[in-house]
């Protein structure tokens, strides 16, 4: 639940979305769940040589199941904030 | 579970209307949009068609060929997207990725059944292209909300929790009857494990711990019995 209360803080940010077939797509993040299904808008590839076909959509849904990493923006990275959040974590609070 | 797109011939009434779905275990049809060609991978576009998306997959099928009808499952839908750009694609469509089979273990995969030249099971890439582009924005909502519906299974990483539960159940209850433990050193525990290594080495660690408690109460009860 961290990381999806975490996530819907960074709404309206842009994140790069790493996928773990390598594609990797950057923009702002439109809306996530409790899967940490994730939309982005505005969305381009990072590697455009290797998935021309992306290039540009408009909207993009991605499964969280098959997402590898989310690399988040400098300034939306509260780390007290991160710090206290995971300690209640780990006490299961 | 199947990854992958796969054939779909299944039609309800004289095979020429719409997909059959299971219903029994809640399958619901969302949406129905009849003009949509459908893309695979690099090919040519099959069409006309209509676009069935049901609250577990979404399913193309020919207005014209009634045997000619593909499939995939929201769980193997890695991402949608809205592709209104004309360099990506000459129409605007919906594009989507594929998980496939061939994606997790690189391997080979071996012969399918069918010599059919297009294997279904590698196409990583489909798009659906709508005669009224219009759509596009109502049918990527349906894609979303469906997929939302369709979580990815946890039912392993449960069996695999619960079983660690009972582990310890079932250790405990041996421990009662000792002699069945030692005669079976390689009991159902050690079989249910599978092939899961670290799993494995943690739980024998807690079974030989248990051996050991349980032992020692087992004498300490033997002697206060005799006393």
């Amino acid at each position: 639940m961290l990381f999806f209360s975490y996530f819907k803080d960074l709404v309206g940010r842009e994140v790069t979305v790493e996928l773990k077939n390598d594609l990797a797509i950057r923009g702002t993040l439109h809306s996530v769940d409790q899967y940490l299904n994730i939309k982005l808008e505005n969305t381009r590839v990072v590697d455009q040589d290797k998935y021309p076909h992306m290039l540009s959509v408009r909207n993009c849904f991605i499964r969280g199941s098959v997402v590898r990493y989310v690399q988040l923006p400098p300034e939306g990275v509260d780390i007290e904030l991160l710090h206290d959040a995971t300690r209640r974590e780990a006490r299961g609070g | 579970m199947v990854l992958g797109l796969r054939q779909f011939t299944d039609r309800v009434g004289d095979g020429a209307g719409e997909p059959f779905l299971d219903a029994d275990n809640g399958e619901e049809l969302m949406h129905e949009q009849p003009g949509v060609a459908v893309v695979l991978g690099n090919r040519a576009p099959d069409s006309p068609g209509t676009l069935y998306i049901s609250t577990k997959q979404v399913i193309w099928l020919s207005d014209v060929d009634r045997a000619k009808g593909y499939a995939v499952d929201f769980l193997s839908l890695s991402l949608h997207a809205i592709s209104t750009d004309p360099e990506a694609y000459p129409s605007p469509c919906i594009y989507a990725q594929i998980e496939t089979e061939a994606d997790e273990d690189e391997s080979e995969g071996s012969d399918s059944e069918s010599s059919d030249a297009l294997d279904l099971s590698k196409i990583t890439e489909m798009r659906l292209v709508p005669s009224n582009p219009s759509q596009l924005d109502t049918l990527f909502d349906i894609f979303c909300q469906c997929a939302e519906l369709n979580p990815e299974p946890i039912d392993e990483e449960e069996e695999e929790q619960n079983w660690v539960f009972s582990a310890d159940q079932i250790v405990e209850e041996t421990a009662e009857e000792e002699d069945h433990f030692s005669q079976n050193p390689s009991n159902s525990i050690g079989h249910s494990n599978g092939d899961h290594d670290l799993a494995r080495t943690v739980l024998e660690l807690q079974i030989n711990d248990q051996r050991f408690e349980d032992a020692d109460e087992i004498d300490h009860d033997r002697d206060s019995g005799h006393h």
